[in-house]
C-alpha cells in the first residue's frame, strides 16, 4: 500500500492549510475523470495535476505548446516545459493543440486565469483604460481567448477585488455568455453571435477566486455557489463590482482533505514553485508519514 | 501582388557574428523559435542582433521570449504583432521594458490570440493567403476599431509582410457553420530557429515540443538555424522520421552550443529560472537594466565568452539527463526537486 492511500479522506481543519492550497483543490474538483483538459500556467496547471493524481487519473491533460496527455513527475514552470512532456502520448505543436484538438472540438474543459471578469463570464487579460493608451497593459490573450471560447466548458481562476469583478469589461479578451456582435454593434447572448458554429454552447462554467466559487445560471449570469471557509457571503458581495446573486449559495467551499493536501504538497509542488510555503502536518497525519 | 515562387536553397555555415550581419536588417519582420522564455529560444542570435545595433524590428511571433526581452531592453523593437506580450511565465510574466516603451508610444502592439497566430503561420507555411478560424467571435481582438497597424497607417499594401486587413468575419459558405474569422497568412522576412541537431546540408531536428517552428520555417523568406550540434547530413538520414525541417528551406546554419541559454533545449540543458528572475528584476529599474546589459550583453567578447562567464557549476546544474531531457539538480523554487519516480497519475491510471 502506498503512503498516499493511507492518508485520510477527511477534510483538514482551518489553520492546517493555506488559501492557495484550498484554491488549487477547488480547481481540481472541477476536473472529471473523462475530461480532456487544456489549462494555462499557474494555479490552473497545479490544480489539474492534482486532479490527475487524485480522483481523475484518466483525465487527459493538453499543454498548449503541443503536449498530449503529459504525465508529470515534476511540476512544470511553463506549458512548454519538458517536465510536462514526460510520458506524453504524442508531442506536436500549436497547430495540434489549437487546431486538431481544440478547434477539432475535443477539449471538454479549459482552465484559465484572468485579470478581470464581467458578470457574464467575459474575461479581460489585455488592458485597463483606453486600449491604445492603457492605464494598465497585461500580457494579452495567449491561449485564453481560444480555449475559453472553444472548450466545451471553461473554468477561470481570478483574484477577487471590486475592480476585477465588473458589470462590463473595458476590454473583452475572451467572450462570456454575453458579448459584442461586431457586425451589428449589438451586445448579444454568445449563443446568437456564435449561432451555427460548433461552439455556440461552449463557455464559462465556473469561477474560482480567493474568496468563493461561482457558477452561471441559464441566462448566462454569474452566481455565488460556495464561499470559502472564513469568508462571509457579505464579504464576497462587498468585493464584487456588481449586484451579485447570492440566493443559490450552497454553503462553504469544502476544505481540502488530508489526502488532497498530501498529494499537492508531496507530489504536485514539493519544490514550492507555485505554493508560497509548506505547512506542517497535524500530529496524527505526521505519525502516518513517520510510520510508513 | 502574389507571393513570388520560391527557389530551393543552398545552405551556408556561418559564425554567429557573420550570420547576424548577413541575415538581419533594420526594420525587417522576424519570427523566433521555441515557446515563451523557456524552450529553444535562439537567444544567442537575438543577443548578437542587439550587439550589432539593429533597430526598428517588426517581431511577428506567437509570444514574447528571452529574445524579445533583449530587443525591448535596448529598444530595438518597433512593432510587436503577437498574442502574448509576456516572456517568462513563472520567472517574470510581463516584459517591463516592453510595457515602459509601449506606454511611451515607442512600440506598436497588435493583438491576436495564440491559436490565431499558429493558424496564421500555418497559412504562411502552406502558401495559403488566409485561413479560417473560429476563435473568438465577440472578442475585442476582432473589434474593427482595435487594429493597431491599421491605425498607424501601415496596412497600405506597401510592406508585403503586413496584411491589408487585420481580419475579416464571414459567413461560412460551405456547410452553414455560422460565422468564422479569416486571418491573413504570416509572411515574415526571417525565421531564426534554435534546434538540437542540424545536418551540414540543413536537415534539422529537435526533441520535445515543436511549437510552430516547422510552420515559421516554411512561412519565412529566409531561415537561419542555430544548432547545438552540427553533424554530417548522412547521420540525420539514418532516422528521418525524427527530423522536422527539410534541408531545402534552410539558408544558413550556425553551430552555437548553449546558444538558447537561459531557455532550455530538451535533452541538452534545462532553463535557468534564477537567471531569468534576475533579468526580470534588472528590468524594473533603468539603471539596473543598463548594468545588466553592460555585464551580460556588451561585456563578453563573444557568445563563448558569455558561456564561460556562466561558469561550470551552473552548466553542471542545468545539464539535462538522458532519460527525461531536463535537470533535477537545479533549484527552481524554494526546495530541491524530489527524486524521479513513476508519476502518481500513471500509477493510478495503470498503464
Amino acid at each position: 500500500m502506498q503512503l498516499v492511500d493511507k492518508m485520510p479522506d477527511e477534510p483538514a481543519k482551518p489553520g492546517e492549510f493555506i488559501l492557495p492550497e484550498l484554491m488549487a483543490i477547488a480547481v481540481a474538483h472541477e476536473v472529471r475523470d473523462d475530461d480532456i483538459v487544456f489549462a494555462g500556467t499557474g494555479l490552473p496547471m497545479v490544480g489539474i495535476m492534482a486532479a490527475n493524481m487524485l480522483h481523475a487519473p484518466h483525465a487527459l491533460l493538453i499543454y498548449e505548446s503541443g503536449i498530449c496527455d503529459g504525465k508529470t513527475m515534476h511540476v512544470p514552470m511553463s506549458v512548454c516545459d519538458q517536465r510536462a512532456a514526460n510520458m506524453s502520448s504524442t508531442l506536436g505543436g500549436l497547430v495540434d493543440t489549437f487546431g486538431y484538438f481544440l478547434q477539432g472540438g475535443f477539449v471538454t474543459l479549459g482552465f484559465l486565469g484572468g485579470a478581470a471578469i464581467d458578470k457574464y463570464g467575459g474575461v479581460n487579460v489585455t488592458s485597463i483604460g483606453d486600449y491604445f493608451s492603457p492605464a494598465h497593459r497585461f500580457t494579452g490573450s495567449g491561449g485564453n481567448a481560444d480555449i475559453g471560447s472553444m472548450a466545451h466548458r471553461t473554468a477561470f481562476i481570478i483574484l477577487q477585488e471590486k475592480r476585477r469583478f465588473l458589470e462590463r469589461n473595458e476590454y473583452t479578451t475572451t467572450p462570456g455568455w454575453w458579448c459584442w456582435d461586431f457586425k451589428t454593434r449589438e451586445w448579444k447572448p454568445k449563443q446568437e453571435v456564435w449561432k451555427g458554429t460548433p461552439f455556440a454552447n461552449c463557455g464559462p462554467d465556473s469561477v474560482v477566486t480567493n474568496m468563493a466559487v461561482y457558477r452561471f445560471d441559464k441566462n448566462g449570469i454569474i452566481y455565488l455557489e460556495t464561499n470559502h471557509p472564513g469568508v462571509s457571503v457579505a464579504q464576497v458581495s462587498e468585493n464584487c463590482g456588481f449586484d451579485l446573486n447570492v440566493e443559490r449559495v450552497k454553503g462553504e467551499t469544502p476544505a481540502p482533505t488530508y489526502k488532497e493536501l498530501f498529494v499537492l504538497r508531496e507530489f504536485v509542488d514539493p519544490e514550492l514553485i507555485f505554493m508560497p510555503q509548506k505547512m506542517e502536518y497535524p500530529p496524527a497525519i505526521q505519525s502516518i508519514i513517520d510510520s510508513h | 501582388m502574389p507571393r513570388p515562387l520560391r527557389q530551393r536553397k543552398k545552405v551556408e555555415i556561418l559564425s554567429l557574428k557573420e550570420a547576424v550581419n548577413k541575415y538581419m536588417r533594420d526594420g525587417q519582420i522576424c519570427a523566433y523559435s521555441g515557446f515563451t522564455g523557456f524552450n529553444r529560444n535562439p537567444v544567442a542570435f537575438a543577443w548578437e542582433t542587439v550587439r550589432q545595433g539593429f533597430k526598428d524590428l517588426h517581431i511577428m511571433d506567437r509570444h514574447g521570449s528571452c529574445c524579445t526581452w533583449l530587443l525591448n531592453a535596448v529598444g530595438a523593437m518597433k512593432i510587436f504583432e503577437t498574442d502574448w506580450m509576456g516572456w517568462g511565465e513563472m520567472a517574470g510574466k510581463l516584459d517591463i521594458s516592453l510595457e515602459r516603451r509601449y506606454k511611451a508610444g515607442q512600440i506598436i502592439l497588435e493583438d491576436y490570440s495564440h491559436g490565431a497566430m499558429a493558424m496564421r503561420y500555418l497559412a504562411g507555411a502552406i502558401g495559403a493567403p488566409f485561413i479560417p478560424y473560429y476563435a473568438p467571435l465577440g472578442s475585442d481582438l476582432y473589434n474593427p476599431d482595435y487594429d493597431s497597424l491599421g491605425r498607424a497607417g501601415l496596412r497600405d499594401g506597401k510592406n508585403p509582410g503586413i496584411a491589408k486587413k487585420k481580419f475579416m468575419q464571414i459567413e461560412e459558405p460551405f456547410f452553414g457553420d455560422g460565422d468564422v474569422v479569416l486571418l491573413p497568412a504570416a509572411r515574415p522576412n526571417l525565421a531564426v530557429i534554435h534546434v538540437a541537431q542540424a545536418g551540414d546540408k540543413g536537415t534539422a531536428r529537435w526533441r520535445g515540443v515543436g511549437t510552430i517552428d516547422k510552420e515559421i520555417a516554411f512561412a519565412a523568406d529566409k531561415v537561419v538555424l542555430i544548432c547545438e550540434e552540427l553533424v554530417p547530413e548522412s547521420e540525420m538520414r539514418k532516422s528521418p522520421e525524427a527530423n522536422q525541417i527539410p534541408f531545402f528551406v534552410v539558408d544558413c546554419i550556425v553551430e552555437q552550443p548553449w546558444g538558447a541559454f537561459p531557455s532550455s533545449v530538451p535533452f541538452y540543458y534545462d532553463y535557468d529560472a534564477p537567471f531569468m528572475r534576475g533579468m526580470d528584476a534588472a528590468s524594473r529599474k533603468e539603471e539596473d537594466l543598463k548594468k545588466w546589459l553592460d555585464e551580460w550583453v556588451f561585456g563578453p567578447k563573444d557568445w563563448e565568452d558569455f558561456v564561460v562567464k556562466l561558469g561550470v557549476k551552473r552548466m553542471l546544474d542545468l545539464k539535462a539527463d538522458s532519460v527525461t531531457g531536463y535537470s533535477t539538480r537545479m533549484m527552481r523554487g524554494k526546495k530541491p526537486a524530489p527524486r524521479m519516480n513513476t508519476p502518481l497519475s500513471v500509477a493510478r491510471s495503470g498503464f
